[in-house]
């Protein structure tokens, strides 16, 4: 080593020194090669570099404690949720009765279930509740939570909010779960199962939601009047409107008019195609009863029926194939447009239908059903019978006033029997409202492979019947039928399967016969007791019946049936209400109830 | 979108004092809350009826699945806080049909009560001395409310009342599930989220 080095001679300037970090080790590289250094033992001092600035200290920054590894995030200490939510519609609140209002259910007039079965002891067990689910085309999230979100229709049925007069089967609960989620729906169910009943529900159901706001129910003329006596019954909440008459004043109801739901018969449609085709006709259900009037595509029914705008469209028939399979393609073509073309195979046809028919018969429900059901059919007269009808009565109480106080019973019977004659057939033109709808149900019934009884006070009118049911090869069973030809005309019915029908008088076929193979009951005409109407009634009705019964009695509106059978009805209520569960009916009219048939000023002389 | 974020700050306010009980009892609305906890947390259906059953609002929320840290900070008012306050009272607030009464399925729901001026009660909640039990006949099962709201009684009955008899007051809990399955399986929960 060079004894004079300095800190020049290192070739460092005193810079240099500053930027030193004294924490690290200065490189030996940067002292050489240019600087050679003697690191030889050497006694020699020298002399240390000079440091005439101050030493820079660069310290570099070490890991903090919020570092990793040291130590993690803590994350979120708050929580945050979103939320989503759907509104549906409201009940309108015109249809909403408040609890409060709550009326003590008396039962109504005209119809009875009897006979209810004990059902199977169950083990306790509860049944699942009949529920309403979106069907598997409800595509909207909102539509099918307000499906899901619907209380039981167990609990609805059974609440304050939509009364029913009777309690309702668990397969008509079905039903109707069936039909509130559909747009296109057809209740085929057998006759006597209900079909009414349920399709007004389902009905009242979606007005009280809010989902439906107008409704269209078409249905065969004589079947309008009943069709507002049930809806009184099972939706008293539910205003309806009957199409009238006049074509004008038609008009006015189909575009005008606010009323929730109208009632309007075939014929009166197939008029109004012209307004029916207005942009402003839109109904949110269509209704057809007895569907299938539209089962001839070509039909102008048919034609102006389909055409109706309308957001849900279902259809009630007992028979949705009287002849072909054509007759339910056709009854689609109104119930799901596009759906079943015209030329679809048999084969093909439950496949395509199967998610929109619903169909239960009385073997299928016996075990939920009353061994009877009875229930009346109102009709309305046609109208040369009401014409008839109307001189007949109106003379007929002139002549009675004039009789002052000669007057007897027997003169009021006279009229009383001649207006139920009206009632029956026109005795001019022998058009019958009774008659059209007998037709249509027997038609069912023979679909149906099954027998009925039709009774009458009469015999003339069952040899009218008889002939316009020729198709269902009818039997007579009277008075002048001799008595060596009975037995054999009770055996052909009970033996043959296509003798569907018996027509009897409530004299001769009331008592003593056994035709529990039969499962339908009509009394074309009522009889004056009621006690010979049950008898008659359980000619089908008796030990060893294997299917429930139903009883039609078909009463005339506005007419002396329609007196009759209220005084009946309300005598039979005060006996048992009186009497609980009394089984005997009440006794038949008294001379002061069949005056009071009539508005009459003039009396019998007492005494 | 972030409909409620509380702070830790929030739920230290553990002592509230209930609200003063408003609005009147008819007509009845009645809202069920329902919580639920699966693998993906804690969230709740809310579903309002009115008088007879029928759905007139149905409210969901996304799950919320507290960590570890937050179990550890909000401790034993963890539970209460999350049904109560997170997601039931969101629920509720988030609805525009306000309920003259809650019924609930989750006993620590019941805190809502201290947070909203509505009274609540639950069904099928455990025999505990923090609950005063409602006679039976509402509910095929057991229905309570809370011991320190005991003065609601008065108000629960008159509001109970109003409510149509058919109503089990258990049943819709069950639409909800469903409905809650529902919306799920349609994405609904994620799209919220």
């Amino acid at each position: 080593m060079r004894p004079d080095v300095t800190d020049d001679d290192l070739g460092r300037t005193p810079d240099d020194f500053d930027t030193v970090d004294v924490l690290e080790f200065a490189p030996l590289a940067a002292w050489s090669p240019t600087h050679d250094l003697d690191l030889a033992f050497s006694s020699e001092a020298h002399s240390l570099a000079r440091f005439d600035s101050p030493l820079g200290v660069g310290v570099k920054e070490a890991r903090l404690l919020n570092q990793t590894p040291w130590v993690r995030t803590l994350g979120r200490l708050d929580f945050a949720i979103s939320t989503e939510g759907w509104k549906f519609p409201a009940p309108p609140t015109d249809l909403v009765r408040p609890p409060a209002q709550r009326l003590e259910s008396s039962k109504p007039a005209g119809r009875e279930v009897i006979d209810l079965p004990t059902l199977p002891d169950d083990g306790g067990v509860r049944k699942p509740p009949i529920r309403i689910r979106p069907t598997a085309d409800t595509v909207l999230i909102k539509d099918r939570l307000l499906y899901l979100l619907q209380p039981p229709l167990d609990d609805i049925f059974n609440g304050r909010a939509l009364e029913v007069p009777f309690e309702l089967f668990p397969y008509q609960r079905e039903g109707i779960a069936f039909m509130v989620p559909r747009h296109s729906a057809l209740l085929a169910d057998e006759m006597g199962l209900g079909k009414t009943a349920q399709s007004i529900l389902a009905l009242r159901l979606l007005f009280h939601q809010g989902i439906v706001r107008s409704a269209l129910l078409i249905a065969p003329k004589q079947l309008i009047h009943n069709w507002g006596r049930e809806l009184k019954l099972w939706a008293p909440d539910l205003p309806f409107e009957v199409f009238p008459n006049d074509p004008e004043a038609r008009r006015t109801t189909w575009l005008t008019s606010n009323c929730p739901l109208k009632l309007i018969n075939y014929e009166a449609v197939s008029r109004d195609a012209e307004v029916i085709a207005d942009p402003r006709t839109y109904f949110d259900v269509v209704l057809l009863d007895e569907a299938q009037r539209i089962k001839n595509k070509d039909s102008r029914t048919a034609e102006v029926v389909c055409s109706i705008r309308r957001g849900r469209s279902w259809a009630l028939t007992g028979t949705p194939i009287e002849n072909s399979v054509d007759d339910l393609i056709n009854i689609f073509a109104f119930v799901d447009p596009g759906r079943v073309p015209s030329d679809t195979p048999t084969k093909r046809l439950a496949a395509l239908t199967c998610d929109s028919i619903l169909r239960r018969t009385k073997d299928q429900v016996q075990t939920e059903m009353p061994a009877k059901m009875v229930k009346d059919l109102e009709l309305e007269l046609t109208p040369a019978q009401r014409t008839a009808y109307d001189r007949a009565e109106n003379d007929g109480i002139v002549h009675l006033n004039e009789l002052g106080q000669t007057i007897t019973v027997q003169h009021v019977f006279q009229l009383v029997m001649r207006l139920k004659q009206i009632c029956n057939f026109d005795p001019l033109t022998g058009e019958s409202a009774k008659l059209e709808q007998l037709i249509t149900d027997m038609d069912e019934v023979a679909a149906n492979g099954r027998k009925a009884i039709i009774f009458s006070q009469w015999v003339e009118p069952l040899e009218v019947i008889a002939k316009a049911l020729g198709k269902h090869n009818p039997l007579l069973y009277h008075g002048r039928v001799p008595q060596k030809d009975r037995t054999p005309i009770l055996d052909r019915f009970k033996a043959d399967p296509d003798a569907h029908v018996i027509l009897m008088t409530y004299g001769t076929g009331s008592v003593g016969l056994n035709l529990q193979f039969t499962n339908y009951v009509f009394l074309f005409d009522r009889w004056w007791n009621p006690a010979v109407e049950d008898q008659a009634i359980n000619r089908a009705h008796r030990i060893g019946q294997q299917h429930p019964v139903t009883v039609t009695r078909f009463l005339c509106e506005s007419t002396i049936e329609q007196r009759i059978a209220g005084v009946l009805e309300a005598k039979r209520k005060v006996f048992n209400d009186l009497i609980a569960n009394a089984e005997k009916p009440a006794a038949m009219l008294t001379e002061d109830e069949i005056f009071g048939l009539f508005d009459l000023k003039a009396r019998p002389k007492r005494g | 979108m972030n409909d409620n974020a509380p702070t830790a700050a929030t739920a230290a306010t553990a002592k509230l004092a209930p609200v003063a009980l408003a609005g009147p009892a008819s007509p009845a609305v009645v809202g069920f809350l329902s919580i639920v906890t699966d693998a993906s947390g804690v969230f709740g259906g809310y579903l309002v009826t009115n008088a007879w059953g029928r759905p007139l609002e149905f409210r969901l929320s996304t799950a919320v699945q507290p960590n570890r840290v937050q179990q550890i900070l909000y401790g034993p008012t963890l539970t209460e806080y999350l049904h109560a306050e997170l997601i039931g009272k969101t629920l509720i607030e988030k609805t525009s049909a306000q309920p003259t009464i809650v019924v609930t399925d989750s006993p620590a729901a019941l805190g809502l009560r201290a947070r909203l001026g509505v009274p609540v009660v639950c069904v099928n909640a455990p025999a505990s001395d923090d609950l005063l039990p409602l006679p039976a006949g509402r509910c095929t099962a057991t229905l309570s409310y809370g011991a320190k709201f005991a003065d609601d009684r008065a108000v629960l009955d008159d509001r109970l009342e109003a409510i149509d008899p058919a109503v089990d007051l258990a049943e819709p809990f069950g639409r909800i599930r469903e409905a809650m399955a529902e919306a799920r399986k349609m994405g609904v929960t994620n799209r919220a989220a």
